[in-house]
């Protein structure tokens, strides 16, 4: 946290509201990880319990999600941020919508979990295994980046979320060769997909979240920005 | 490629190129300022363009340099003895330190208004009349027309019309600032310095202040000093950071305010220890 600076400011009551909007980011960021690689568990054990745990547990996510929305809105009202402290403040309101979607997504993956898959049809899930272990790596780097607001992190991060997305595509024409192989299992194929379309946009979440890390240190927007210009930031 | 930029959204926020201004385009050129109190030197050598028809801020802790910078533009500094002044201030291309300049001219084409009001113990009316009045205007229907106009300008009139020739001294604190806002605009300068003009204020009039700086831009160039790095920021085009007599940075409100390119700036803006 020590290259974000916050410690410094000549208002030690500044320093400390800085300090706990982070903190309270970065255990909000901790609690998404933990639910998505929490549903990642229960769909590949087909564990009820825990998709029923990750299910109740996402209000969490929201009230963080809310709480921290006030507390930037507070700072705002009351500082009066410019610069950096501006960029990290709007990096962060930004940055908590995304980490509440992927919660929701995170849900959402739970949800197969708890539907009812034949014993034959299990396998089916383990598809998503490899492009599960992807995105969470990639949810874990996105947020080590955060923590350390490191820039280099965050291009690469970014960059990887190419991988993410062809291994999703690959899955697609898997489960679509399946689907003409097996009409009958269409259903649960679904379900598969819909939770494949909910890693990749966690993906595509993450490499929101770099695109702030860099606005935040650079002061410089990236968002539709090509890999090739990203690259010579 | 397609890249999208952030920028102007709003039209009438056209971005300078401060260190490619048209001769058209600029006000006033500052061009290797050093000002020495005595022995002490006390800004040191600067140089920038102050676009026309904008409002320039200078902001920095106290004593760097930016009211004196200020008091430059209309060489209020000649006041002080063992002030020495090397470089140049061009105004239209003229030298103002050249040899032949009247200084009293230029101080006609280049208004001032202080951080206190300071209006004259006489009626509003001939307060606002009182640079015309030197130069031998006495024509009442000039006077009359100039006192309108000016208060209209300054924002002042509908609150002081009926009583014009009341003394200026019963004003409260932000009209007697618009007042003397009104009595620097009369003589219609194209300079138009403020140095604090609102730290005296309370919050109300200093918005209603502002409002008035952003109609006055239209018809003068505006220089403010101000301690209020909000205000800069609300204000002012473009701002100018100076720290202990050196312009550390001089660039566009919204990227000084945003993404300044100094550390030193970005200290001083977020209430940093330098």
């Amino acid at each position: 946290m020590d290259n974000l600076n916050i410690g410094r400011h000549i208002s030690g009551q500044f320093n400390e509201d800085l300090e706990n909007v982070i903190n309270h980011v970065m255990n909000m960021g901790g609690l998404v990880e933990k639910q998505l690689s929490d549903a990642l568990a229960s769909v590949y054990n087909s564990d009820e319990e825990l998709a029923k745990r990750v299910h109740s547990n996402d209000y969490k996510i929201n009230n963080l999600e809310v709480s921290i929305d006030d507390e930037c809105t507070r700072i705002i009202a009351k500082r009066q941020p410019a610069a950096g402290d501006l960029r990290l403040i709007m990096a962060i309101v930004k940055t908590i919508a995304d980490l509440e979607r992927i919660g929701d997504e995170a849900e959402k993956i739970a949800s197969v979990a708890l539907e009812s898959f034949s014993s034959d049809s299990k396998d089916l899930l383990m598809n998503l295994d490899n492009l599960g272990r992807n995105v969470l790596e990639c949810l874990q780097a996105t947020l080590d980046a955060f923590t350390r607001m490191d820039v280099e992190a965050a291009i690469k991060t970014h960059g990887n979320d190419d991988k993410i997305d062809r291994e999703y595509e690959a899955l697609m024409r898997q489960l679509m060769t399946y689907m003409m192989e097996e009409p009958r299992q269409i259903p649960q194929i679904m379900s598969v997909i819909w939770s494949a379309r909910a890693l990749e946009r966690i993906g595509d979440r993450c490499q929101n979240i770099c695109e702030y890390i860099i606005y935040f240190v650079k002061g410089k927007v990236v968002r539709h920005t090509s890999p090739e210009d990203m690259k010579n930031l | 490629m397609i890249t999208v930029s952030p920028n102007n959204l709003s039209e009438n926020n056209v971005k300078l190129d401060l260190n490619n201004l048209s001769p058209e385009q600029v006000a006033l050129e500052i061009n290797n300022l050093d000002l020495y109190y005595g022995e002490k030197q006390a800004l040191h050598d600067i140089s920038m363009a102050i676009p026309k028809g904008q409002v320039t801020a200078f902001i920095g802790p106290s004593g760097c340099g930016k009211s004196t910078l200020l008091r430059c533009i209309n060489r209020m500094n000649d006041l002080v003895d063992i002030c020495r002044i090397e470089g140049e201030i061009n105004l239209h291309g003229e030298n103002i330190y050249g040899k032949h300049v009247d200084v009293a001219a230029l101080r006609r084409k280049v208004g001032m208004v202080f951080q206190r009001p300071n209006p004259f113990p006489k009626s509003i009316y001939e307060n606002v009349i009182y640079g015309l009045r030197i130069t031998g205007e006495n024509n009442r229907r000039v006077l009359d027309e100039v006192v309108e106009r000016s208060l209209k300008s300054a924002a002042l009139w509908d609150e002081v019309k009926d009583r014009l020739h009341e003394s200026a001294l019963g004003l409260s604190g932000g009209q007697q600032q618009r007042l003397v806002i009104a009595r620097a605009i009369a003589i219609e300068p194209e300079v138009l310095l403020l140095d604090e003009p609102t730290s005296a204020l309370d919050p109300i009039s200093t918005l209603t202040i502002e409002e008035l700086i952003n109609d006055l831009k239209k018809q003068f160039t505006v220089v403010i000093v101000t301690h209020n790095m909000q205000q800069a920021a609300r204000v002012s085009d473009q701002t100018a950071f100076m720290y202990m007599g050196d312009l550390i940075e001089y660039s566009d409100t919204n990227t000084l305010f945003t993404t300044p390119a100094k550390k030193k700036t970005e200290d001083y803006i977020t209430g940093r220890y330098g």
